[in-house]
């Protein structure tokens, strides 16, 4: 998953109408009771905020990660032996795949993953198509699937 | 009959078109998921261009207000050992004005190297794409192509060997719908001459 522009927004927005809320109405003098509400709900939001920004920075990671195994990782091939998906997230389905992993010098193996894509990738993940994979040459329990 | 479909009629009868009731192709790629299993309408198969063989059709669907689009579908199933996914989108189109959601599968990345092809076009492609077979791609003859040629709104995405070429004319008339399959016609071949090498 990747931030996008609508997600750049919605942090900006939850992070400085929060913060707004947390402190103006302190400064403004605004009675007790009123200020500890708008406080209340200000926080929250500061929190969603941080949430989302925490969410997007680990994605960012794992992005990097990833692109690193494809450049310095050892190709091999995925056949889909099984596809199927009883999720969606932002209208995406959530795939669960049973895939038999080929890669030169460490034989054959079942694994299983679970990946968001966008419906038209979902929809031709059929078994026994045959995707490319990159996997750790350190660790090839960690592969990317370029689906 | 409405002008859509008398421009149709009248494609089909210049080019020796199959005329269709309807045709549904199915999710095969980012704007055709967007219209949400919406069957192209009218429709016609046939001659896109030399040698490619396709379907042109009017999709339409509705969000908070309705797009339509003409589109031309063919098949380049070779593609999809080269490069799973290329997006060429013309820089402002709009295909849904009702998304909301701040994260998003990372299935594209852009692609900047081409400024000529930028200017013109917003470019996407699998963030695994082999950037040389790219450049291979989109050769300066085949980006002039691509910046004078085809009609001004005209993108195309290729995913997984179906290409897509669409314009958002509402009513383009038949001269612009066979300016659509012949746009459509020539990425295919190219997309098939740079698979062959």
């Amino acid at each position: 998953m990747q931030l996008n522009k609508v997600g750049i927004s919605l942090i900006a927005f939850f992070g400085l109408a929060g913060a707004a809320f947390a402190v103006v109405p302190i400064l403004l003098g605004v009675p007790g009771e009123v200020a500890g509400i708008l406080a209340s709900i200000g926080v929250i939001w500061v929190l969603v905020a941080a949430g989302l920004y925490w969410y997007a920075r680990r994605q960012e990671r794992k992005a990097a990660r990833n692109d690193w195994i494809f450049r310095q990782g050892l190709r091999g091939t995925a056949t889909v032996l099984a596809a199927g998906s009883s999720a969606t997230v932002n209208e995406m389905p959530l795939m669960s795949l049973r895939l038999d992993l080929d890669v030169p010098g460490h034989g054959t193996r079942e694994v299983k993953r679970r990946e968001i894509m966008p419906v038209f990738a979902a929809s031709r993940m059929e078994p026994g198509l045959v995707l490319p994979v990159y996997v750790n040459p350190q660790d090839p329990g960690e592969f990317v699937l370029v689906w | 009959m409405s002008d859509v479909s008398s421009a149709y009629a009248e494609l089909a009868a210049s080019r020796a078109l199959e005329q269709l009731p309807s045709f549904s192709p199915g999710p095969l790629t980012p704007l055709l998921v967007e219209g949400k299993g919406e069957p192209l309408q009218p429709a016609l198969r046939g001659a896109l261009g030399d040698g490619v063989d396709g379907v042109v059709g009017q999709l339409a669907y509705r969000r908070n207000k309705t797009f339509r689009f003409h589109v031309a579908l063919a098949e380049v199933p070779t593609a999809t050992a080269f490069a799973p996914r290329v997006f060429c989108i013309r820089r402002g189109r709009s295909t849904r004005d009702d998304e909301f959601y701040g994260f998003e599968a990372r299935h594209s990345k852009l692609w900047t190297e081409s400024t000529a092809l930028n200017e013109r076009y917003e470019v996407a492609t699998s963030p695994y794409q082999d950037p040389m077979w790219l450049r291979q791609l989109f050769s300066p003859s085949f980006v002039d192509w691509l910046g004078t040629e085809p009609p001004a709104d005209f993108s195309f995405e290729l995913a997984y060997g179906a290409l897509l070429g669409s314009i958002e004319d509402d009513d383009p008339g038949a001269d612009g719908l066979a300016a659509l399959c012949e746009a459509t016609a020539h990425v295919a071949t190219r997309v098939r001459e740079e698979c062959e090498e």
